[in-house]
Order: C-alpha cells, then structure tokens, then sequence
C-alpha cells in the first residue's frame, strides 16, 4: 500500500508571519469590489419586483393546480389520495356523484391550506388521475387574511401551468 | 473673542460632528455596499425619496429613523437601569469625544491669529485618543454586566480582556512613534510627515516605522472591535455580545458608537502613518507657495475626474423598469455636478486673474487639506470594511496569543530600536 505524504502548512515562515496570507485574501476581495464597480452588470442580482426570476425549472413546486379533461371538465376523481398523502393533513376534499356520464365521482369542495402545506410535492406524488400538480411556478403567494390562504376548487381549477399544459 | 475666532471654531466643531456622527450613516452605508461589492451582490439600493438614491445612502437614513421609532424594549431581568441606561451613552460619548483632536488641516493664520484646525483646541493629541478610547471599553462592560445575561456578560468580558491585550501594544506602539516625531501634538506629528526621505519619499509614518505602523493598525482593529477582532460580539458563540439586550436607539447609539469609534481610529491612523491632512511631496508651505500652479491643476483634474464619475454614473446609474422615476436621478447628479464643476472653476478662475491674498491663500489651503484628509479618512475606513468582509474571526485563544506573545514583544522591541536609532543619529 502506497503511503500518501499530506504536505502540512502554517510552519513556515511566510505562514507564520500571517500578513502574506492576509493580503492575498484581500487582493482576491478587492478583485470582485473593483469588478463589480467598474460596471455593476457584472453583477447576477435581480431586483426582484420589476425583474421577476426567468429560471424557474420545470420541477420547481409551485401552488397547486387541478387539471382539466380533454373536454375541459375537472380531472379529479375525488379518490382522497392525496389527501391521504398529504404530510400536513391540509388538502379537504368532498366527493360527490358525477352527473354527466363522464366519469362517477368528483370533487364539490376541494381546499387546499397553503399557510399548512410544505409544498413537498405528495399530493401531486400520489394522485392516480394526474388531476393535480404543482406546476404553476408561483412562488409567491401573498394575502391580507389567513382565509384568502385557502385555495377553493374554482381557483385551483383556474391556475395555469407555467408552461403551458403538456 | 472676535467674529473670525468664533466663526473658525464654530466651523471646526461643525466639521468634527461632520467626520464622526456624520460619518456614522455613510459608513454603514460604505460597508453595506462593499460588504455586498465583495460578496458579488448589489447591497442596499431601493430606498429613495422621490427617486434620489444616492446610491443607496438613504438607506442608512431610513435605518436610523426606524431605530429611532421602535419600542424601546427592556426586560425585567434588567435591574441596574441607570447603568443600563449609561453604557450605551458612554461608548457613544468617548467615541465621539476621541475624534475630537484629530487635525483636519495645518493651523490656520488669519491675519495675526493662528487656529487650530481640530474639534476641540487641546495639545493632548495622541493622548487624549488613548484616553478616550480605554473609557469607551467602559460603557461595554457596564452594558453586558447590567443586561444581567449570560451572552452579554460573556461578551463584555471577552471585549475587557481584548482592550486590555491591545490598549497595551498600541500604546507602546504610539511611544515609539512619540520618540520619532519627538511631540504628541499630531499637527506636530503630521508636519513631520510632509517631509522628505533621502528628497523622494514622503517621510510618512509608514515608511519611518513600518513595524509600528502595522501593529498599530492591527491594534485598532481590535480597539475598535472590527473583524478580525469583533469576538466581543461573536453571533455564532455568543448571540450579540454585549448588546444583545438592547434594542431601539439604545442599540443605536452602541451601532453608531462603533462606526464612530472606526472612523476615529481611521483618522488616527491617517494623521500618524499616512501623513494627515498633507498631499504627498506638497506640505502647507510646498502648498502656499506654488499656490497657482495647484489652482491650475485643480482647474485641469476637477472636470477630468468629474467626467469619469460622470460616465460611471450614466453606466451604472439605472434602474431595470425604464419608467421608474430612479431613473431620473442621474439626470440631477450629473447637473450637480456640473454645477460644482462651475463654481469651484470659476473661484479658481477669479482668483488666478486677480491674484489672491495671504489670508484667502491660508484658507484655500486650509480647506484642500481638509478635503485630503476626508478622502484619506475614507479610504482608512474603506480598509476597514475591506479587511472586515475579507478575513474570519479569530479564535480566542489565538487573539490573546497574537496580543501577548507576538504584538507586544514586537512593540517594545520597536521602541528601543527607535530609541538607539534616534539617540545614534542624534535626530
Ligand atoms: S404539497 Fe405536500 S403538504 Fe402541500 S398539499 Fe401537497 S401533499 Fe400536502
Ligand atoms: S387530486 Fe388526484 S389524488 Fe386527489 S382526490 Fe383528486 S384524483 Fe384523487
């Protein structure tokens, strides 16, 4: 077996003497001031508001979203898998019967508590239907009223993915 | 007491109050624009009134106004509140008290009066600095011990033990530099300074004593409890050290407590190594004499120099959504500009076709060194800031051992190599 020598620091002089190493950190920090000053382009920070972000990724979880059947009815099919996977226990689902042929049983109420999801993607996970998903790409969800956090059916129905339904 | 002797020390203490409490908000405003320069992020940059940003200067004001509005918060553990209350006024206080000898300019000769260009008109120079500075340790150590909690009292323990450590090597440091400049007046010392070695080289402190130089400036760090020092305040140990139970302005005062006393530091540091108030190769009578050669010059490098700043500000000046009024500040910065471009040429330019009087000439040059030692100050403070978002926090063992073993033995070794070289070549 071949022994590795690790080379030890700190022992010799210009080590020892601790400005050498001082000013070459400060060399490297001036570097990135100077850099950024002479042209603050250089520099990657969005201002948020007016600048909204531009890579948001196709797996990013977003606020919920129930998709649509081909003929534009809910997809759902009111099975409570998702409510079941649901770590926080904040998804509250109502069946009911399906009226139109199409299938038996959908939703008529279907909340979702954003103040008590962690957005950990089960619910979207688990559903057997493909009726819900997480690919809005809104990631900032703000309200005056904790009530206003509860996304009913109509506006889970209305969120657009964000790009574009596949 | 005649009008100019009250007019010259009202202008000086305005100036005081302008380099230290003035100081205070562009300071932290330097620091969190460098801190984020360094770091490759912008920094404070949206706040404004009516589109003027400054470049995120209001910023710092906008902080100042919020910690004077909050709650001022005080537990119920907290017994001693007097001295509660006191600690905070007492850093603030010596902070700004030890500003007060730093000479922005020579001494001023008006007619038959001759002023000092300093806060307050005392020789204790270097002296009163040292004092006031150990006394600002006080208000840390009353604050952590009356907060009756374990973080600050630990705090203000480590911050003691720390002054303690450095106060000494500093001021052996300052006795070599005594023995050099032969004076603890620091107009004295920074006359001195505009000097020249072997013709060439500006006799700066820095240059004469290297060696005291460096630990000085090491020693300063930790007096005024910046980074690589700042273990008094260590948030990864010790949540805020000595201040963690203050809030609102109380808190305020320690914050701007330590911005003043780094600007002071600077300032010391400026006057004793890095030739004060002088422009290099020109001191006050270099200055005086070759008056007009340096108004030409002023006249030549002020529009030049305003250009590029010019042309920065039109780069780099704007705001991502076009219709946003911060996108009409540069507009107004750059007529600024011009307008002080317009005024100083056109005083130069009388001056330089009428000629000019002793007097004027004594207050012309009084004000180009005030203005060289701001700019001097603010790189010193720059290099502060710098070095803060460069190096870690020591650890603080290592701090006691860089202060006893290693800065102290250095310092005195220093003073008698100063002393025999002195005495040897009997300067
Ligand atoms: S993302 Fe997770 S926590 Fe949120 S609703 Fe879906 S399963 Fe529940
Ligand atoms: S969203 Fe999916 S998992 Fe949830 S009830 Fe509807 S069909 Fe079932």
């Amino acid at each position: 077996m071949g022994i590795k020598i690790v080379p030890r620091y700190g022992k010799s002089l210009k080590d020892r003497l601790y400005l050498p190493a001082i000013f070459s950190g400060m060399k490297t920090t001036m570097s990135h001031f100077a850099k950024n000053l002479k042209d603050t382009s250089n520099i990657k920070t969005e201002c948020y508001p007016e600048m909204q972000p531009t890579d948001i990724t196709s797996r990013y979880r977003g606020v919920h979203r129930l998709t649509h059947r081909d003929d534009g009815s809910i997809r759902c099919v009111a099975c409570f898998m998702c409510a079941t996977a649901c770590p926080s226990d904040c998804i509250f689902i109502e069946a009911t019967e399906r009226e139109d042929g199409i299938d038996e049983k959908m939703p008529s109420l279907f909340n979702i508590d954003l103040l008590e999801c962690v957005f950990c993607g089960g619910c979207a996970e688990a559903c057997p239907c493909d009726a819900i998903r997480m690919d809005t790409g809104i990631f900032s969800f703000v309200a005056t009223k904790r009530e206003d956090f509860v996304l009913n059916r109509e506006k889970l129905l209305a969120n657009k993915a964000f790009r574009g339904e596949l | 007491m005649n009008t100019i002797l009250v007019v010259v020390i009202v202008i000086n203490i305005i100036l005081a109050l302008l380099f230290s409490l003035g100081a205070a908000p562009i300071l932290v405003w330097v620091e969190r624009r460098v801190a984020g320069f360094i770091q490759d992020r912008l920094g404070p940059n949206r706040c404004n009134i009516n589109g003027f940003r400054l470049g995120g200067l209001i910023q710092s004001f906008a902080d100042m106004l919020k910690l004077v509005f909050k709650e001022d918060f005080k537990a119920k553990a907290i017994k001693e509140k007097f001295v509660f209350t006191l600690a905070p006024v007492i850093v603030f206080v010596s902070a700004f008290l030890s500003y007060m000898v730093m000479p922005f300019a020579d001494n001023l000769v008006i007619g038959s009066q001759t002023f000092i260009m300093q806060g307050l008109p005392i020789n204790l120079g270097a002296l009163w600095f040292l004092a006031f500075a150990g006394l600002s340790i006080y208000g840390i150590i009353l604050g952590g011990w009356s907060s009756n909690n374990k973080y600050s009292l630990l705090g203000s323990i480590r911050a003691g033990a720390q002054v303690i450590s450095y106060e000494a090597s500093m001021t052996l440091a300052l006795v070599s530099l005594l023995v050099t400049y032969g004076s603890i007046n620091l107009v004295d010392m920074v006359n001195f300074q505009s000097k020249l070695l072997f013709g060439f080289i500006p006799a700066w402190g820095i240059v004469i004593q290297p060696l005291a130089a460096v630990i000085f400036i090491v020693t300063a760090f930790a007096e005024a409890n910046r980074t690589p020092f700042d273990i008094a305040e260590g948030e990864s140990e010790i949540v805020g050290g000595y201040h963690t139970e203050y809030s609102a302005m109380k808190f305020g005062l320690f914050f701007v407590g330590e911005y003043v006393a780094m600007s002071a530091s600077s300032a010391l540091i400026v006057t004793l190594f890095f030739g004060g108030y002088n422009l290099p190769w020109l001191g006050t009578d270099t200055l005086k004499e070759n008056f007009h050669t340096v108004m030409l010059a002023i006249i030549v490098i002020l529009p030049l120099l305003s250009l590029l700043f010019g042309r920065w500000i039109v780069k780099n000046n704007v705001w991502p959504s076009k219709d946003d009024k911060r996108n009409n500040e540069s507009k107004w910065l750059i007529r600024v500009l011009i307008l002080i471009n317009i005024v100083v040429i056109g005083i130069l330019g009388c001056f330089l076709i009428n000629g000019i009087t002793e007097t004027t000439t004594n207050i012309a040059v009084a004000i180009i060194q005030i203005a060289t030692f701001a700019i001097k100050l603010l790189l010193m403070n720059f290099v502060f800031v710098w070095v803060r978002w460069t190096l870690p926090r020591f650890r603080y063992d290592q701090l006691q051992n860089l202060g006893w073993k290693i800065l102290l033995p250095l310092s005195i070794a220093n003073i008698f190599l100063t002393a025999l070289v002195v005495v040897g070549l009997g300067v």
